[in-house]
């Protein structure tokens, strides 16, 4: 159960930072553009 | 170690020298560009209409004295009648589609081999693995038979050019000047360094002649990108001319008319389609060798010739598309026309089969790495991704081929319930079809991570927290791929839709950048399993067969697409086509025309792997009746 949980948590941590970093390129590549969000 | 790291660092510090001495040309070139490129554009849109008064240049300074009258005359393009052009009794169009686009298809697998072949042999002097070396040698053996068929069609061309078109190349040559001159020269250059590289190689094998050899090899690729950005300055000048004014006259200087919109979309897209396109001919030639290989040792050495040459070409392949992308983009700034004629009017369809040929090429480079990880026992562990893979560009292909506009009749029309289906319409246009060719690049992308992954397993401690990084990569760029592909294709304004595909590749980099890197750390020092070169089913090998075929019809397909979408210019809006050829053909004999050049080719390249294995055949003695008794 602990080897689940612990994947589980790497997962949710994973997501959480990769979602971050593609929500902030969305914009910088958008405002290099002119495009402003 | 100490003289390995100084001969290193020598080799960078050419490439560097190299480089201030490209850039310092090219900023010498253009320091005497008054005002910005732009301005030089030939405009669009006024043009010399048949039977009325001849167009005049705008905006001319009033000559001061009848002396400078003289000089300051400007003559502009020639306008032609049909008696300007000689009838040899068949299409002057065809004989130059032909002998053009073999010598381009030769001439892009000569300037691009050395390229990858000096990478390869950089690769060999840095693992000390003397197999690299050989590989690299035997690339250039073809790359050398087909140089000698490049110069012979590049001969037919310009004779054909001269005999056909006689006063549109004296047009051309009076446009470019003494830059055609530099072309010949160049060429003579690119055979020193060609044969000099190729017949020197064993001469300097080792040590710093190794290094010399490097720089030989270097110095040929940069004579040979020099060579391809001249010639394609001719080619995007008759698409868009700059340099001249609205009547051709010329009125810069020789960079403002190499320099025109379209050149450096083309020279990076032709740049890197060639080696993509050199990648899948020597993975032909490995196929070959590897179906006809007697022994073992000879398998598994085309086994892993095959490999590497598919690598290449998927490699190069993966960032074509946004090349592509952005030469269109280019195309449509410039003239939205022009685009419109490509994309959305007759020449559309053949952006269909473009798509079915693409497919093709990512479904055969794909089941090539999908075989090849038989020769592992560790890829057991990804095979259960193969099929969802495979599904996904089965999906994404068919969204890709899914038409638009199409020319329907009232039955039809009445069949589909209106001139666009109400659920495939949709999947038509350009968001749709990004999203489908993105997923499709980062699902090849994926192929090539687990073959990667297949013969090692990892020993770091955090390798679980590394996959749940590089599976929530996947699945976050993925999800803004989409998101971005339907929010701003569909529901936002047009500038928000082209610059939403920006974000999609970037998006796409991140992916392909990531993986790279984390599975560089995460696989160091990891536990190798064995894998065995030549173990690959032959049916793998005609996976190999497969992309120089779509290859090389793609390349005539879409060579003929750029080339049409001039419609009746030879040099567009500023020089008029008045042959007896100044239409675009059906697409039925377009097609014709570009799968006999197709055809052709491959015959040409069968040949070359025919003499490239002759050359290393030898006749056994004749034995004397009685003297083995």
């Amino acid at each position: 159960m602990g080897r689940v949980l612990k994947s589980l948590v790497y997962w949710v941590a994973a997501l959480a930072v990769t979602a971050a970093l593609f929500y902030g390129l969305d914009h910088g590549v958008m405002a290099m553009q002119g495009l402003p969000l | 170690m100490m003289a390995d790291r100084k001969t290193t660092l020598r080799f960078w510090i050419r490439i560097i020298a190299a480089l201030v001495m490209l850039g310092a040309g090219a900023v010498a070139a253009g320091t005497d560009l008054a005002g910005s490129v732009e301005q030089h554009i030939a405009p669009v849109g006024r043009v010399q209409v048949e039977g009325a008064p001849p167009l005049q240049p705008l905006e001319q300074t009033q000559p001061e004295s009848a002396e400078a009258a003289q000089e300051s005359v400007l003559v502009g393009a020639p306008q032609l009648k049909r008696r300007d052009y000689p009838n040899i009794g068949v299409s002057s169009r065809a004989v130059v589609w032909v002998v053009a686009q073999m010598h381009l298809f030769f001439g892009a697998l000569v300037l691009a081999v050395p390229i990858f072949v000096l990478v390869i042999e950089l690769i060999g002097v840095k693992t000390r693995d003397q197999r690299y070396d050989d590989m690299a040698h035997e690339f250039m053996k073809i790359s050398l038979t087909a140089y000698a068929i490049t110069a012979l069609f590049g001969g037919s061309l310009t004779l054909a050019l001269f005999l056909l078109y006689p006063q549109f190349m004296e047009y051309l040559t009076r446009v470019f000047g003494a830059q055609m001159l530099v072309y010949a020269v160049l060429f003579f250059l690119e055979s020193l360094f060609l044969y000099v590289y190729y017949y020197g190689w064993d001469a300097m094998r080792y040590g710093d002649r190794k290094w010399l050899h490097l720089t030989i090899g270097l110095m040929l690729n940069g004579v040979g990108a020099t060579l391809m950005v001249v010639a394609n300055s001719w080619v995007t000048f008759m698409m868009a001319p700059s340099g001249v004014d609205e009547v051709g006259a010329v009125v810069g200087n020789i960079w403002e008319v190499m320099k025109g919109p379209l050149w450096n979309p083309i020279n990076l897209h032709r740049f890197v389609a060639n080696i993509a396109f050199g990648g899948a001919v020597v993975g032909a030639y490995a196929a070959y060798k590897f179906l006809a290989a007697r022994t073992q040792e000879e398998r598994a050495h085309y086994d892993w010739m095959g490999y590497t040459s598919n690598f290449i070409a998927i490699l190069a392949f993966l960032p074509l598309p946004f090349a592509g992308y952005w030469l269109m983009a280019e195309i449509y700034a410039y003239s939205q026309q022009m685009g419109i004629t490509a994309m959305g009017g007759i020449l559309a369809w053949l952006f269909i089969v473009q798509a079915v040929l693409i497919g093709t090429i990512l479904l055969a480079g794909n089941y090539y790495l999908w075989a090849g990880m038989s020769r592992t026992e560790g890829s057991v562990r990804y095979q259960g991704f193969i099929k969802w893979i495979a599904l996904t560009l089965v999906v994404c292909f068919l969204i890709w081929v899914t038409p638009h506009t199409l020319i329907l009749s009232a039955s039809e029309i009445a069949a589909l319930g209106g001139s666009h289906h109400h659920i495939l319409g949709p999947l038509g246009i350009m968001p749709a079809k990004n999203i489908a060719v993105i997923l499709m690049l980062i699902a090849t992308f994926l192929s090539f991570q687990l073959y990667r992954r297949s013969d090692k397993v990892a020993t770091v401690k955090w390798e679980r927290a590394g996959n749940a990084l590089m599976g929530a990569i996947y699945v976050i760029a993925i999800a803004n791929i989409i998101f971005a592909g339907i929010y701003y294709g569909y529901f936002t304004n047009t500038v928000y839709k082209v610059g939403s595909s920006v974000m999609q590749v970037f998006s796409t980099l991140v992916v392909i950048v990531s993986g790279v890197v984390i599975d560089a750390f995460m696989f160091k020092g990891a536990r190798q399993l064995p894998s065995r070169w030549g173990q690959v089913p032959d049916r793998a090998q005609y996976a190999l067969f497969a992309l120089p075929i779509a290859f090389t019809w793609l390349m005539a397909l879409m060579g003929y697409v750029r080339s049409s979408v001039r419609t009746h210019w030879h040099v567009y809006t500023v020089m008029k086509d008045a042959s007896p050829d100044n239409f675009i053909p059906t697409i039925g004999y377009a097609g014709n025309m570009i799968t006999l050049v197709t055809l052709l080719f491959l015959a040409f390249i069968l040949f070359i792997f025919w003499i490239a294995n002759l050359s290393t055949t030898k006749q056994p003695a004749p034995v004397v009746a009685g003297e083995g008794a």
